[in-house]
């Protein structure tokens, strides 16, 4: 390899590796909090698919330097200090990049994910190692070995060739998918949504096994969750199973202290709550199946342009290729009595409305005609809150208190002793109607697992939902007693139907 | 060499400067038309909260705000269109009253309870009331500013304007009032024995009519919250 070649390749390699290591703190970021400070220096927005590309265009510049170098390698003389140095920087680049496609390809992600981490840091500690010793050691002068002295049509058509074949991979492994094959049922098969799964026919359904990662409080922040999927002629029936040590339903509750009602929080007020919270699980389901929920996460304090920032830092659910793509969204406590999934969607970032401390970007419920769970406070403050209701008889702390088993609250009414608990979810009426509906679903937890049966037909018409059928994508994410700090795997589930 | 290290030394240092600088939240800012005011008449920031009234500085009205709390007030009561003259008497649902409900009944008692620290309550006009639609912001929800007003239904609100010919199937019902339908965010008139919601309206004494909150006052209530 010739001196030429090798400092082109060099600047490549520098340039693609920056850019994977700024976008991989974004994404970082979103499960770590301490790494909250470096937000205001990184990117925002895409993370995943940038984060790709770099992956790709890092994995093929490896290849072509490891081929390139057997065929002729470059005759150099490093100082032992920058050969060692130089060590640490290819174990740390290979580690990095194996890593990465391992928690990609979803093999052994919760195993990767760390070594993916402590892969980057060496990267960083290489950097500083190798490129801050050269600049301390030769200072402006690094500049002229660094960069090319000229470019000749062989590096201009090389770079351009790995470029193209990048762009070529990276559109493949962005729109790559796992498989979940559909069992077809005889319509006359009665499966009861009640989170059993004691038909015979989840038994002989294939199972398909996802890692997610990411999440808050699950050990070492991942959750294995199994797939199974029916079909008859008219509805499809998923049969979801993850590893949760603790079932959570302890959901904000209202205690009462010397200073009156106060909610049990920590996070709530920005808007991610990692203790005093239900259990929850959420599908998303989009016609596309690009990586990271199909174009829909968009990471940072504020990653969409004219939209407000977030209080949380961690980024925004929207679509903004005007496409809609449909959540469900499973809670234990707030629908399970309702034998529901609150039905939801991803669309469009949503205008800001003033008077709401909370904006979503896009992500929303569908309409509905009646029911709703309500929150048992006048109005929620940080300081204390008045209850909403009390209960008609006192009683031991319930998860939901029904509207018809309580009254308005009332001062004089409040004799409750210090030290009380009320439950903060109130069901206004049994269950939800209309469009938001539409997913009828029971969770039931048991020996550290939840088992969760969710029903809904192929096609509701609905503007906000996405017909279930070959090619569907899918995705699903854990909650473990956290608001909004789920888990996530990286490749889409394609739905294959035999129907 | 010891130059290079204390600029290293010093690009560092801005970095770790940057990183630890605060890091700005989401900024409070008001409402261009809206402001919300407690059931005493005080002023409130867009994030703060209970309210008992919405003040309109676009139209100077005030506007009396829905609950779930069972109170006269409350968004599920329905009433029947009547003005102690004309209209039907006691045909919508409430629990406030021995009988059933009309207009003129939670008029009456809001008044009574002078609201907001108002005693001129009356149902709003036809353009009043339609002043107030807006597109939603999300399916789930009515033609309305619903950050502001809070507990408005899907469905028709009774304005002031009677004596309307209805539409070809309630012809035999002689005349309506019009009301506004916050689902689609259109008029239609209702015979007067529907029921339907109110939301109240107070015109503001000529003093109040432009109750703009001092930036001190927002600030304060805001760090308040």
């Amino acid at each position: 390899m010739d001196r030429q070649t090798f400092i082109v390749l060099h600047v490549v390699a520098i340039l693609v590796v920056i850019g994977n290591i700024i976008t991989g703190f974004r994404i970082a970021i979103i499960s770590q909090d301490w790494l909250t400070p470096i937000s205001v220096l990184l990117p925002q927005g895409e993370m995943h698919i940038w984060h790709l590309g770099f992956a790709v265009g890092i994995t093929l510049l490896i290849i072509y330097y490891v081929c390139y170098s057997i065929r002729s390698p470059l005759r150099s003389y490093p100082s032992t200090y920058h050969k060692l140095i130089n060590y640490l920087g290819y174990i740390a680049l290979l580690s990095a990049t194996l890593s990465g496609w391992c928690i990609w390809a979803n093999i052994y992600s919760q195993i990767f994910r760390p070594i993916h981490q402590i892969a980057m840091w060496l990267m960083i500690a290489y950097f500083v190692l190798h490129a801050w010793m050269y600049i301390l050691q030769k200072g402006r002068t690094v500049l002229s070995v660094l960069l090319p002295k000229r470019l000749n049509l062989r590096h201009c058509s090389g770079i351009v060739c790995l470029v193209a074949v990048g762009y070529f991979i990276h559109t493949l492994t962005l729109n790559a998918s796992h498989q979940l094959n559909v069992l077809t049922i005889e319509d006359s098969v009665l499966i009861d949504i009640d989170g059993k799964a004691n038909e015979p026919q989840w038994q002989q359904a294939p199972t398909f096994t996802v890692t997610t990662i990411g999440g808050a409080n699950f050990t070492d922040g991942a959750t294995q969750v199994s797939i199974k999927a029916l079909a008859n002629q008219y509805e499809s029936y998923f049969l979801i199973s993850w590893l949760d040590e603790s079932k959570s339903t302890n959901h904000l509750p209202l205690l009462k202290t010397d200073n009156g009602w106060q909610v049990q929080e920590n996070g709530f007020y920005r808007f991610d709550e990692r203790t005093f919270y239900e259990d929850k699980f959420a599908v998303m389901l989009s016609s596309g199946c690009e990586i990271a929920g199909d174009k829909t996460f968009h990471s940072g304090d504020k990653p969409i342009k004219n939209k407000p920032k977030n209080w949380h830092g961690k980024g925004y659910h929207a679509s903004l290729d005007g496409h809609v793509r449909d959540l469900w969204h499973w809670k234990a406590v707030r629908t399970n009595d309702m034998y529901l999934a609150d039905d939801n969607f991803i669309g469009p970032p949503s205008e800001h409305l003033k008077g709401k401390r909370r904006y979503s970007a896009g992500y929303q419920a569908d309409g509905k005609e009646s029911g709703a769970y309500v929150m048992n406070w006048q109005w929620y403050s940080a300081k204390g809150i008045s209850p909403k209701r009390l209960p008609n008889t006192p009683q031991s702390h319930l998860e939901v208190l029904p509207w018809f088993g309580s009254k308005p609250y009332q001062e004089t009414q409040d004799t409750y002793p210090v030290g009380t608990f009320l439950p903060s979810v109130l069901y206004r009426s049994n269950r939800f109607e209309g469009d938001r509906a539409d997913v009828r679903a029971r969770g039931e937890w048991s020996n550290g697992r939840w088992t969760l049966e969710l029903v809904r037909k192929h096609n509701t018409h609905s503007q906000y939902d996405i017909p279930l059928q070959t090619g569907t994508c899918m995705w699903v994410s854990a909650f473990d007693h956290a608001q909004i700090a789920h888990t996530r795997h990286i490749k889409a589930i394609k739905l294959r139907y035999s129907l | 060499m010891i130059r290079r290290l204390i600029l290293s030394a010093i690009i560092v240092t801005l970095f770790i400067g940057i990183c630890l600088l605060p890091q700005a939240q989401p900024k409070l800012s008001q409402h261009k038309r809206f402001t919300k005011v407690t059931y005493d008449g005080v002023h409130l920031s867009p994030w703060q909260g209970p309210w008992a009234c919405v003040l309109d500085k676009q139209n100077q009205l005030l506007w009396e705000v829905k609950t779930d709390n069972e109170s006269i007030h409350d968004g599920y009561w329905t009433y029947s269109w009547f003005d102690g003259v004309q209209g039907k008497r006691n045909f919508g649902d409430c629990y406030y009253e021995p009988d059933r409900c009309d207009t003129s009944d939670l008029i009456r008692r809001t008044n009574e309870q002078t609201l907001c620290d108002q005693s001129n309550w009356r149902l709003p006009t036809a353009t009043e009331l339609s002043s107030l639609i807006q597109n939603p912001t999300s399916p789930a929800q009515p033609h309305i500013a619903n950050d502001f007003f809070i507990h408005i239904k899907q469905g028709d609100y009774w304005t002031s304007e009677h004596n309307q010919p209805l539409p070809k199937q309630y012809r035999q019902k002689g005349v309506g009032a019009t009301a506004i339908n916050f689902h689609f965010g259109k008029r239609y008139t209702l015979p007067y024995r529907n029921a339907a919601f109110v939301m109240l309206v107070a015109d503001l004494p000529a003093a109040n009519t432009s109750p703009q909150i001092s930036r001190r006052t927002t600030i304060t209530q805001h760090k308040q919250e």
